[in-house]
């Protein structure tokens, strides 16, 4: 967008040129044009799904690319897999913590990668060396971590400045950072950022992917925007700003598909949140009206499946109260269903179906009461009523008997679905409801959620995708690190930016 | 391209369905062809009755494993209710109240397995095991090792009746397992009860997410093996006509073999109660057609290992499969 001409002649480390990436006839990537200087903090944003991952993952050698070039300096290359990126200089710090809990630091920092020697054919451990080299890498970067302790025993920060200094061994001319500073504190997450600042100022060239626009401000030399899987823009040091990086993120989107035009909220309250904390939820007041659908909002990992989860009784209170229809109740999943609270799980193939089941059985598996006396099923009636909802939710199947292992992933959260619609719920959770389903089945359940609302049933949507918590939602209320940190009325001005500005720690 | 799949399918589907009931029907008309009387009705309810005490213990271990659970601990729970089952009877010479503290240990042990790993989360392996052990020690603390004569004047007339009489001709312990298996295979397919064992076996956390009390009926599952190997053992004893320590070891391997075999069955996946019967079977027809011809007995253990290799190695090879598409 602003990134002038000048730039292309500048020094670069990193040049890729129309990169892109196709999965399946669909191009995730497209035509990624993006330069990476020595000795800069190049930052990489966009929503979920703008292709952030993809792109590290085509770096990082994971991924070979569909379209375009990778140069490193004047020479062209292609990664056919990850050594290569990493032979070129390339190295990753990931998003999840991989250490042995049981080695040492230095032990950790060296795996995969030991210095030895061979006595008799025999690989020797050279501890000397390694434990040298572990302590000169941890001086670098200016921090004292003993590196004889085990790593079950450092705290997160650490932990993860020990990856750090598993990918510096190597002595790489970039660094990718995948969000490296979730689930910190705000103490450990200054130590990192000051890690990684320091290791720039050093020269070494740093890409930097992260949903904190607050600590992208603070360290990021040039911040690429991706959205749908293109390059919006590049912004400079003097250009970045949280609410231009969130205008570019967001672009122009149409809401065309969703059905919800009006809201049909009642005053009748159905469940109301005083004060919940859960080990990763802290302080959640929140209620919702019959006939009403509330959208969570947050980045990975800021508390939205635990919010349903506390609803529902899977994570244990360790403090406030849940009242469902005015009543005050200590939620089991047993009582939830008994109380008409519904739970649709954001983890369809883990927790949300029974895969050998047939279809009719997954269908009645939670309300089997409706279908048996004195204990005994009656199995006609359950394929009878199985008929209907495939019907209904056009689920496509075989029939009722079918397995639900061999139905596509749309037709087996619809299958889901109809377990809780043959018991006429009255307070929906549903969590993530439309990934990884197809554009039809997205829809038809747009359209089932906006009657399900209209009939007076509660509805709680669990999403990280904002587009869908726009277009479906009466309200939104925004997490962060397991705390509300806003709520946000469809109408108000701006209602789409605030929302994610929230979300990404902007100013809101 | 739907179709050419689902044809490749059907043909592993098929020995998935049939194999194993397709492999006891050889081995079945092969003794029959090697050794003389083997193919008589006699033998057949000879047969019978030996596998009827495997196959209600390997019954109650269905519903564990059902719920995709184990219990290492049936072997010697079975000799620790032969023994206070014997205990009782002769002391009293009261058969119901015998019966009575016979399924109750069954229970017991049932309870503190179920204790331990429904509700307490150890890994069932481990627990079970530990429980058989503790069953073990306190059996040979009470008999220091030694049988316990059961006089046929010392106990009431029927108790040797159970494992011994015959009605119509048909040994009584074949029609308390034809019961038990119609009983079994009633609930499994029919009840409620079965329904949910069988989805926490297929997906505990979608089990527990879909509002089932997963813990509780983890917990009977393991109540139903105490109580069927209590029941089971109750036969045995009066089939032995004396209470022995160690009566009932061969149950553990023999169950786990059953029950294996079971799962390969029928192309479900999980294990049926008709399954698990044609499982103990198999093991029957093994141990009476190889003492028939003679095979050393030592030998059977050789078999019955191989055969237990032979189904998991099915199960989990033809699942794969399955799984995979």
């Amino acid at each position: 967008m602003s990134e002038s001409e000048r730039t292309v002649d500048m020094a670069h480390i990193i040049q890729t040129k129309g990169l892109g990436k196709e999965f399946n006839g669909v191009w995730v990537l497209n035509d990624i044009e993006l330069t990476l200087r020595p000795g800069e903090i190049h930052a990489i944003v966009g929503e979920n799904g703008a292709g952030k991952s993809t792109f590290i993952k085509i770096l990082s050698g994971v991924y070979g690319q569909s379209a375009g070039q990778i140069c490193i300096g004047d020479e062209e290359t292609c990664f056919t897999c990850v050594s290569d990126s990493e032979e070129a200089g390339i190295r990753t710090v990931h998003q999840e913590i991989n250490l042995n809990p049981y080695f040492a630091v230095y032990q950790n920092i060296f795996m995969g990668s030991e210095l030895y020697r061979r006595v008799f054919g025999i690989k020797v451990m050279k501890d000397r060396a390694m434990r040298k080299r572990a302590r000169q890498v941890m001086e670098r970067i200016g921090i004292d971590i003993d590196i004889d302790t085990n790593a079950a025993i450092l705290n997160t920060s650490n932990m993860k400045i020990v990856e750090i200094c598993k990918v510096l061994v190597h002595e790489p001319k970039v660094v990718i950072f995948d969000e490296p500073t979730t689930s910190l504190g705000e103490e450990e997450r200054k130590k990192i950022l000051k890690v990684i600042t320091g290791l720039r100022d050093k020269g070494l060239s740093i890409i930097y992917v992260s949903h904190n626009l607050e600590e992208i401000q603070a360290i990021a030399d040039r911040v690429t925007v991706l959205r749908d899987g293109c390059k919006v823009g590049t912004l400079t040091r003097e250009e970045i700003d949280v609410d231009r990086i969130i205008t570019m993120m967001i672009g122009e989107k149409t809401y065309e598909g969703f059905a919800r035009h009006q809201s049909t909220a009642t005053d009748e309250e159905m469940l109301r949140m005083t004060g919940v904390s859960t080990h990763k939820l802290k302080d959640i007041n929140l209620a919702v009206k019959k006939g009403e659908i509330l959208g969570i909002a947050g980045v990975v990992g800021a508390g939205k499946t635990e919010v349903a989860k506390a609803v529902y009784g899977l994570d244990k209170l360790t403090s406030g109260k849940i009242e469902v229809n005015g009543e005050s109740y200590k939620p089991t999943p047993g009582r939830s269903v008994a109380k008409g609270v519904a739970l649709v799980p954001e983890e369809r193939q883990a927790e949300g179906i029974i895969p050998d089941y047939s279809v009719s059985k997954n269908i009645t598996l939670t309300y089997m009461d409706k279908w048996s006396r004195l204990g005994v099923l009656k199995k006609k009636e359950e394929d009878l009523d199985a008929r209907q909802y495939i019907d209904k939710l056009s689920i496509k199947t075989q029939g009722p008997s079918q397995l639900l292992k061999f139905l596509s992933g749309g037709n087996q959260q619809k299958v889901v679905l109809s377990r809780w619609l043959v018991g006429d719920f009255q307070l929906g959770l549903f969590d993530d409801p439309t990934r990884g389903i197809d554009v039809k089945a997205r829809e038809d359940i747009y359209m089932l959620m906006n009657d399900l609302a209209a009939q007076g049933k509660s509805l709680i949507v669990f999403s990280s995708y904002l587009p869908e918590l726009i277009g479906t939602c009466d309200r939104v209320i925004v997490l962060k690190e397991g705390r509300q940190v806003g709520e946000f009325k469809k109408g108000m001005d701006r209602y789409e930016e605030h929302i994610l500005a929230a979300m990404l720690g902007g100013a809101s | 391209m739907k179709d050419k799949s689902m044809k490749q399918f059907s043909g592993v589907y098929f020995a998935k369905k049939y194999g194993t009931a397709l492999f006891s029907l050889l081995i079945f008309i092969a003794f029959s062809f090697l050794a003389n009387n083997f193919f008589s009705v006699s033998n057949i309810l000879i047969m019978l009755r030996q596998i009827s005490m495997l196959t209600i213990v390997a019954l109650g271990f269905t519903f564990v494993m059902g719920a995709g659970g184990f219990d290492m601990s049936l072997g010697n729970t079975a000799g620790l209710v032969n023994i206070l089952f014997g205990i009782v009877v002769v002391g009293t010479h009261n058969l119901p109240l015998a019966i009575l503290v016979g399924l109750l240990i069954g229970l017991a042990v049932g309870a503190v397995n179920g204790t331990l790993v429904a509700v307490l989360g150890l890994p069932d392996f481990i627990a079970t095991f530990a429980v058989g052990s503790i069953a073990y020690g306190i059996k040979m603390l009470i008999t220091k090792g030694n049988p316990l004569t059961m006089p046929a004047s010392a106990v009431p007339a029927f108790t040797f009746f159970i494992g011994q009489g015959r009605i119509a001709g048909i040994p009584f312990p074949v029609i308390l397992m034809a019961v038990t298996i119609a009983i079994v295979t009633f609930v499994l397919s029919k009840t409620q009860l079965g329904r949910r064992i069988y989805a926490i076996g297929g997906n505990k956390l979608a089990s527990q997410y879909a509002g089932i009390n997963v813990k509780k009926y983890r917990f009977i599952t393991f109540l139903l093996s105490g109580l069927f190997v209590a029941f089971a053992s109750i036969i045995l004893t009066s089939r032995l006509g004396s209470a022995q320590p160690l009566a009932g070891e061969d149950f553990m391997l023999d169950t786990i073999a059953a029950a294996f075999l079971s799962t390969t069955m029928f192309g479900e996946g999980e294990p049926t109660a008709l399954g698990t019967f044609i499982g103990a079977f198999i093991i029957g027809m093994l141990t009476n057609g190889l003492t028939m011809l003679s095979v050393e007995y030592y030998f059977q253990y050789i078999t019955k290992g191989l055969v237990v290799i032979l189904s998991v190695l099915t199960s989990v090879y033809l699942g794969g499969k399955l799984k995979k598409r």
